[in-house]
């Protein structure tokens, strides 16, 4: 019986030891008002433009497999703004108001957001790479560019403004997640202003055009 | 029975005119919603998107003289298919996995209604 508590109470220690700021981050993530903004329980719920328009800020229900850890961690340290434009305005600017959080508040909410993943994104699926194909189809083929941010030629950053800025979104996501949401439309984002592209693109233009946003990064 | 033929007939036209804005001011939502983003919330073709670098000049839909040219059927076309399938700019995508029949219907007539124009019959 002794043997058996110890063995419970040993399983139980090793549980909470593997992901101690998770729990934590969650309180956090609740006492900071984030939920206000962001929601982080799945499926997502969003049926017309109305609900999408009625939300602040984007849902975080599988943050843990649309983001890159380091990225995220450092991005609740010194939050700069991803999108040109105010969440869902195509009028304002974004403000860069999203509010800040100190040392252990942001390993803990990482730890936390990092937990939320969902089995619609396979992993090992995305190799970043350069990828001609892929860019070919970014800036000429499909009209990726026109709504999305990018470093061009002479490092001048190009592109539209309605959409998230994809500059240097080889270190902000995970290239697996881009190619799920290219080809899963209707499971992260379902009412979005963002064009479908199943049926338009084959799965390999998708991860062609995933692989060539993945290298999204600073130039060394 | 003609009295209730009557208030039959006239319930069905409050209702009729209570859905015709209803559609009107759906469809006006979905074009904020999409299309705006180049052409914008106006449809003077100058969204958010278009910068100075923008490669094209999205179209601008209160031009009566423009919009002329094009049928519903070349709208259409455009819409569900893309600029590429009317030998223009791939900056306006194909719209047709992403928007319903009725939807792209209502846009139809939406643009009619900023150019104040019927455009090219046939």
């Amino acid at each position: 019986m002794k043997h058996m508590l110890t063995a419970v109470l040993s399983a139980a220690f090793l549980a909470a030891a593997a992901s101690p700021g998770s729990a934590a981050g969650g309180d956090v993530f609740e006492a900071k008002g984030c939920v206000a903004c962001h929601y982080t329980d799945g499926p997502a719920r969003e049926k017309t433009i109305d609900d999408q328009l009625a939300k602040k800020g984007p849902e975080l229900w599988y943050a843990g497999s649309k983001f890159q850890k380091d990225w995220l961690a450092g991005w609740l340290a010194d939050p700069k703004p991803i999108r040109p434009m105010k969440f869902n305005s195509l009028t304002e600017e974004n403000p860069g108001d999203h509010p800040k959080l100190d040392g252990a508040d942001v390993a803990a909410v990482t730890d936390f957001l990092m937990t939320l993943t969902t089995d619609e994104v396979e992993a090992g699926k995305v190799k970043p790479k350069k990828n001609p194909k892929g860019r070919q189809i970014f800036i000429k083929k499909m009209p990726c560019s026109g709504c999305h941010q990018y470093v061009g030629r002479k490092k001048k950053i190009s592109g539209g403004r309605s959409g998230p800025s994809l500059v240097e979104a080889g270190l902000r996501l995970n290239p697996d997640w881009i190619l799920a949401y290219l080809q899963k439309p209707k499971v992260f984002k379902p009412v979005k202003m963002m064009p479908v592209f199943t049926g338009l693109l084959s799965d390999k233009d998708m991860t062609n055009v995933a692989r060539h946003v993945a290298s999204f990064k600073p130039k060394k | 029975m003609k009295k209730l033929m009557t208030i039959a007939t006239f319930a069905a036209f409050v209702f009729l005119l209570t859905l015709a804005p209803a559609t009107a001011s759906e469809t006006e939502k979905v074009f904020k919603f999409y299309c705006a983003q180049c052409h914008g919330l106006t449809g003077k073709g100058d969204g958010p998107n278009v910068t100075k670098d923008f490669p094209v000049s999205p179209r601008n839909f209160t031009n009566a003289a423009e919009m002329n040219k094009l049928s519903d059927a070349d709208l259409k076309n455009v819409i569900l298919d893309g600029g590429p399938s009317v030998s223009k700019s791939p900056m306006m995508p194909p719209w047709g996995k992403t928007l319903t029949a009725e939807q792209v219907d209502g846009l139809i007539r939406h643009l009619r209604t900023l150019c104040q124009c019927e455009g090219k019959q046939g």
